[in-house]
Parts: C-alpha cells; structure tokens; sequence
C-alpha cells in the first residue's frame, strides 16, 4: 500500500509538473457537420494548448476549393480566428494545421454547410 | 502501448498489445487480474531519434490455482526496440518493425522463463478518415495491428505467431471532424476499444491458439491517459472467467518536450 501511494504521488507532480503537449481542437464555431440558417462572419477555432503562430494556420474554402478567407488569420494564446466573406448557400471546409509551442503538430480538415 | 499522431488522427496508447509507433511514454503501472493470475508491469520507452525508440519492460507476477500455493516473482526483462518504417498522413497510416527481446533468467526462477524469446514483429495503424462523405460516420474509426513470430531461445519449446490488434472508436475525432456532438471535454476524449491478443503454436503439440478479446475504455488527457478493459478468453485453453486489466499512462514527450521527452537525437520529427 504504502508502494502505491508513492506511485500516487509522483503521478500527482508529474501532472502537475508544467509541461505542454500536442494542440487539440477544444471548440470550433462553427462546428464540425454545422448545418447554419445564418452565414457566419469568422470562423474560430480553440485549441488545448497555446499555438506558435508562425506555424499554425486555417483556410477556409467553398466547395469549388476557392479561398473565402475576408482577412489575414488572427492567433492569439491558444485561440484562432479567421475572418471570411459573405457566405453564399453551399459547403465549406475548414483545414487547420497548427504547431503548439513545444513544437508539436497537429491537423484537421471539417465541413460546415450554410443552408439557402 | 505507445501513442502518436498520424495526418488528423491521434492513435491513443493500446493496455493489451503494442502498436506501432516510436514514442516517449511511460505505463505505470499496468495491473491485470485474470485467470487466478495479477501482473503488475512497468514499460519505458524512449526516442533514440524519430521514428526509433527502445522500449523496457518488467512485471511482477502472483500466480497460483486455488488450493496451491501461489508463485510471486517478477518477470523477465523485455527490451522492444521499434523503427517507423513508413507514414503516410493522408491515409492514416503507420507502419513500423519491431524485435521484442525477452531476456531469460532475468526474472525470478518461480515465475520467469530461464531462456530468451526473440519475436520479430510487424506492427501497423490505420485511421479511415478517408472514407467517403457517405461514410462519414465511420471516419473515427482505427485499427491497429501487430504480427510476430516468437522463437524460443530452447530447442524443446514451441515457436509461436503472436498476433492480435485493436478497434476503436475516437470521439474526438468524430466530435472535430465529422460532426461536433456538443461533448464534454471529458467525454470527448473517450476512445471506446476492443483489443485483441492471440498466441498460436506452430508445431504439434505446442497447442491450440489462446488468447483474449479485451472490450474497454481510453481517456486520453493531454499528458496522461487511463484505460481499463475487461479480458475475455476465447476458448478453455486460454482461462477461465473474466479478467480485467487498467493502465495508467504518461506522455513523456508532451509532459517534458524540451528534455526526457524528445528524441536523444535528432530533434522532433
């Protein structure tokens, strides 16, 4: 018992140990399969750890592959948002490739539709 | 065990058999109770440089039928070097090679073989995110699998195939990908499996094909991860009743990226 308790323990600060690790996608808006009555204006992505924005990026395109991006990506801490124009009915998706600050890398590809 | 990201898809670490992927990680421990038996084991494994990693493994082993006296002991050594041989990111796909190295006579006399076993092994992962829009629902799912040959360093034991894999269900990746469900973050880090785990004799005599079929959960977190998973044997030869097994896992490489968790060499690939 008293073996497993110190197992516990060090378990306990290893987790509590600062330490960094591969960026997951926490919450999209819109989300992933979204089916939208109102286009949206950005699109927003949080992730579970902070990004190295020089390496982390989103594009966001319609269903002929065309770009719809209105702006440059915004990173700040963990957060990515990426402006886009008016979004006529149809689908879209959104490809985001991110590299957390210990260089760890992460990708992921979803579609939203806006609805006519 | 071992854990790893291939193109969208992260491939949590396996508690039954190992997959296919070089990585810093730490299980400790990995306790199983089946069959009248308890393991309690402990592997390392450790970047060299990407793609290649040694992996370190003991237990300690209580065994005994009821009305015996029960063996305790640990287990031999296992060193398990593993090299990624091939990746491919727009398919989801990893495949490496392995040689699983049990060294005899490491272990205690009660509980550990006094020879070696060498096991060349395959070990491949594959994510079906490229599957059609029609299919969507079935993106997150991968497999894992492993093939080895296991030879006996002792003229009069049975060389055997060791074969065996895992199914799962990533809700994170159905929550990201496909469609978002609106999880919890707990929940979405849920990762539903069964793992499979077989031993088949070559030669007559070596007996039939034993093993267990392990339904069960992973909740990957972003530095450790739990898994526990019931063990079912497949046939009489393999046990009796139902099992359970539950790992504690660390991700060496995302808790300590600048030092014990990245390769020796080499840098991050």
């Amino acid at each position: 018992m008293r073996k497993l308790s110190l197992i516990g323990l060090a378990a306990i600060a290893w987790c509590a140990a600062p330490a960094e690790a591969h960026a997951f996608l926490q919450h999209a808006d819109p989300g992933a399969g979204a089916r939208l009555a109102i286009a949206p204006t950005k699109v927003v992505l949080r992730f579970s750890e902070e990004l190295e924005p020089a390496f982390s990026s989103v594009a966001i395109t319609d269903g002929s592959g065309r770009n719809v991006a209105a702006g440059p990506v915004l990173i700040r801490g963990n957060a990515m948002l990426a402006p886009v124009r008016l979004l006529k009915p149809g689908t879209y998706r959104v490809a985001w490739h991110v590299v957390s600050l210990d260089n760890h890398r992460t990708q992921g590809v979803y579609g939203f539709v806006v609805k006519p | 065990m071992a854990h790893g990201v291939v193109g969208q898809r992260f491939f949590p670490a396996t508690i039954t058999t190992d997959d296919p992927f070089a990585a810093d990680e730490l299980a400790l421990p990995t306790v199983s109770s089946f069959d009248h038996e308890t393991d309690i084991d402990v592997d390392y494994s450790k970047t060299i440089v990407p793609g290649f990693a040694i992996g370190l493994g003991i237990g300690h082993v209580d065994a005994g039928s009821p009305g015996e006296p029960r063996e305790r002991g640990f287990g031999n050594l296992e060193i398990s070097p593993t090299l990624e041989v091939a990746r491919d990111d727009q398919h989801e796909f990893i495949l490496s090679a392995a040689l699983d190295w049990e060294i005899g006579g490491t272990g205690s006399k009660k509980v550990a073989e006094p020879f070696s076993t060498y096991t060349p092994t395959i070990k491949f992962g594959k994510g079906f995110g490229d599957l059609p829009d029609s299919m969507a629902y079935l993106r997150p799912l991968a497999v894992t699998g492993t093939v080895g040959y296991a030879i006996p360093d002792a003229h009069d034991e049975a060389k055997s195939v060791e074969w065996g894999g895992a199914i799962e269900y990533s809700l994170l990746y159905l929550q990201n990908n496909v469609r978002d469900q609106g999880f919890s973050n707990l929940i979405a880090h849920l990762t539903p499996v069964v793992e499979f785990n077989f031993s088949s004799p070559t030669k007559n005599g070596g007996g039939p094909t034993t093993g267990t079929v392990n339904p069960g959960l992973i909740w990957s977190g972003q530095h450790v991860q739990l898994a526990a998973e019931a063990m079912i044997p497949v046939n009489r030869a393999s046990g009796h009743g139902l099992g359970l097994i539950a790992q504690l896992h660390f991700y060496i490489d995302d808790l300590f990226p600048h030092s014990l968790g990245k390769p020796l060499f080499g840098g991050r690939k």
